[in-house]
């Protein structure tokens, strides 16, 4: 562990996808811990929970979500905040995340992550509201830098620059996914060792790596396919300044059977040193997870 | 366009009505919700957004930089947040939007000014690279109408399909941080927004629907076979039932559920011609089920879960000639089929 937070380490993780719920089920495979994407568990009082309870007895449950709109100029929703902490509370999960990012406006939700002009206002705005939903949580959240594919023109400092005053001005935590940074660097055109020079480390809590389909002009996050090894060196570079850091594999389209995608996950031993997972009684029910 | 066309070839099947009255079939949609929403980039363009082909309109599509750009304009983040929304949002495209926001005293930047709010890349023009995010905005919600809707998508074949989801999404934009119920308005749009109405579409529709609600209902108290046991002779007629909340039970002017089994099963079927038939949609643990009701018992139901009493729900049903001799024999039947499907939660005989 290496995060100021005092988050744990996990070894290496699988986000927790549908496809796969029959496998998980019947066989309890050995697999560090999972990560949920919230809102497909959240709104719901059936199946989906019907599967993540018995899933959250046995493994270690983080949540991952991609509608907290922390950069949105309209007002925090605190409904949703609620809704997010009943289903922490639900699963244990040892941590929240969410997105650098904003997901809609004037009441409408686009669903997706769109971007944040890089300037002090929108740094201020984001800080403060980072810091009301801590306080609502009760918890320090990570936020992870997006993938995107504009840069706006009236940003007056780089998305790293952004990223560690915010996380300094909220006192949050960074999920880290280099291959987000991969994708942007790309997009964008910078190099990834200056955005790695410029990460807090000691606010890492976690990583991301995943696949994404590079369309010649720019490179979509698609979490598709396996991680190319240009995206596991950097890897590789990261975990190497925060070592002890938790690492999952993100496969969000086309997915494959459980063990293609599990084996995938576990070239990061081979890559980034990241040891296997330590299993922890991943076949008994365990009792809730440690709060951090 | 009218009916959904048959997308199946001549080897598709016909489905009736009545076939398979009273037999619980297993499933809803093949793996529900495979297209879960995650945090990934859709990489999907939709064949009817206008979003990449309205870049063209932009003044400058090569994507290079210009060597002398003007300056950046100086927006406030909640001008910029809207301004960038709507044109991402714009069912017409990112030009579209950016010109109509221009238009109705929104942020003033025409489309020869989009560099001064959004940079090109050494390989896409500024306009270009917000494109992406419109059609990102489509893909995923016409992504999530598919996973709530399939056999909607293969009665009406893909670009269909996709053409209605547009449409949809324009009409019904989200206004939740959660995507479960945003296809909620499709049966109804269905039946409104074409001419003539899509009314074997709604009807799926409908029942695809059904099964998403029983998917995310609360598992309530069951009523057990064993209760009934319990209840004296003289209060079975005044026995009310509590509805489960994981049952709906839909009435259709197309066999549906026919339908929608076939497809389930890969059976190819063509659209079937009217005919009444109804369903009842409920889950039991992480399955979901379907049944096709007769007449009577989809009245007798009906009435039940309404909360009329066993006795007059029965009377009711003989007064309107809806139950024959033989239906009569089997009423029992049904009724503890029913409650061994966990159609209701308790009875109530006070």
């Amino acid at each position: 562990m290496a995060n100021r937070f005092g988050f744990p380490d996990l070894g290496i993780g699988l986000g927790l996808r549908t496809v796969h719920y029959g496998h998980l089920l019947e066989h309890w495979p050995d697999v560090g811990w999972f990560e949920i994407i919230s809102e497909n568990y959240m709104q719901t009082a059936g199946r989906p929970l019907y599967f993540l309870d018995q899933i959250a007895e046995r493994y270690p449950i983080v949540m991952h979500g991609v509608s907290m709109s922390i950069g949105s100029t309209d007002d925090v929703d605190m409904s949703y905040l609620a809704d997010l902490k009943a289903l922490r509370e639900r699963t244990a999960a040892l941590w929240v995340s969410d997105h650098l990012c904003w997901t809609g406006v004037a009441g409408r939700n686009t669903h997706d992550l769109l971007p944040m002009p890089y300037t002090e206002e929108a740094l201020r705005h984001t800080a403060e509201r980072v810091r009301r939903v801590q306080d609502f949580l009760g918890a320090p959240i990570l936020l992870e830098n997006p993938s995107s594919y504009v840069e706006f023109a009236g940003s007056c400092m780089t998305e790293w620059e952004f990223l560690a005053r915010l996380t300094e001005m909220a006192d949050c935590g960074l999920l880290l996914d280099v291959n987000n940074i991969y994708v942007s660097a790309f997009n964008h055109g910078f190099d990834p060792a200056a955005y790695l020079g410029g990460v807090p480390f000691d606010r890492v809590a976690q990583m991301h790596v995943a696949g994404h389909t590079n369309q010649g002009t720019h490179i979509v996050d698609t979490h598709i396919g396996p991680v190319i090894d240009p995206v596991w060196e950097l890897a590789r570079e990261a975990y190497g300044r925060a070592p002890g850091t938790s690492l999952l594999l993100e496969w969000d389209a086309e997915i494959p059977p459980f063990e293609d995608v599990h084996r995938e996950a576990l070239k990061a031993t081979a890559f980034v040193g990241q040891r296997e997972p330590e299993s922890p009684a991943a076949h008994e029910p365990r009792g809730p997870a440690a709060r951090p | 366009m009218s009916e959904p066309t048959d997308a199946a070839s001549a080897s598709s099947i016909a489905v009736r009505a009545g076939e398979q009255v009273g037999v619980p079939l297993e499933g809803g949609p093949a793996e529900a919700f495979v297209r879960e929403r995650a945090s990934a980039t859709p990489n999907r363009h939709p064949a009817h957004a206008k979003a990449s082909a309205n870049v063209e309109r932009s003044p400058r599509s090569s994507g290079h930089a210009s060597d002398v750009r003007a300056p950046p304009l100086d927006v406030p983040l909640r001008s910029l947040q809207h301004w960038f929304a709507r044109a991402v949002m714009h069912p017409g495209g990112v030009a579209d939007g950016i010109e109509q926001h221009a238009a109705h005293g929104g942020l003033g930047v025409s489309l020869g000014d989009v560099e001064r709010v959004i940079l090109p890349s050494s390989r896409l023009a500024a306009i270009e690279r917000l494109a992406i995010y419109g059609d990102a905005y489509r893909a995923r919600l016409v992504e999530c109408l598919a996973d709530d809707y399939p056999a909607l998508e293969y009665a009406m074949g893909d670009d269909a399909f996709e053409a209605l989801c547009l449409r949809y999404i324009a009409r019904h934009p989200s206004e939740s941080p959660n995507l479960n119920s945003f296809g909620r308005h499709m049966a109804a749009f269905c039946r409104s927004e074409e001419r003539p109405p899509l009314v074997f579409g709604s009807d799926l529709t409908a029942l695809e629907w059904a099964m998403v609600e029983v998917l995310h209902a609360p598992s309530t108290e069951k009523l057990e076979l064993a209760r009934l046991a319990t209840v004296a002779a003289d209060r079975w007629a005044g026995a009310r039932f509590a509805p489960s909340a994981t049952v709906r039970v839909l009435e259709f002017a197309h066999p549906v559920n026919a339908y929608f089994q076939a497809f389930r099963t890969d059976r190819a079927p063509s659209v079937p011609a009217a005919a009444w038939s109804a369903t009842a949609v409920f889950r039991d643990g992480a399955t979901i089920w379907r049944m096709d009701l007769g007449r009577a018992m989809h009245a007798l139901l009906m009435a039940l879960l309404g909360g009329t009493p066993l006795g007059p729900a029965l009377e009711a049903l003989a007064a309107a000639g809806q139950l024959t001799e033989e239906e009569g024999t089997q009423v029992m039947v049904w009724f503890r089929d029913w409650v061994r499907h966990g159609f209701f939660a308790r009875i109530e005989t006070d």
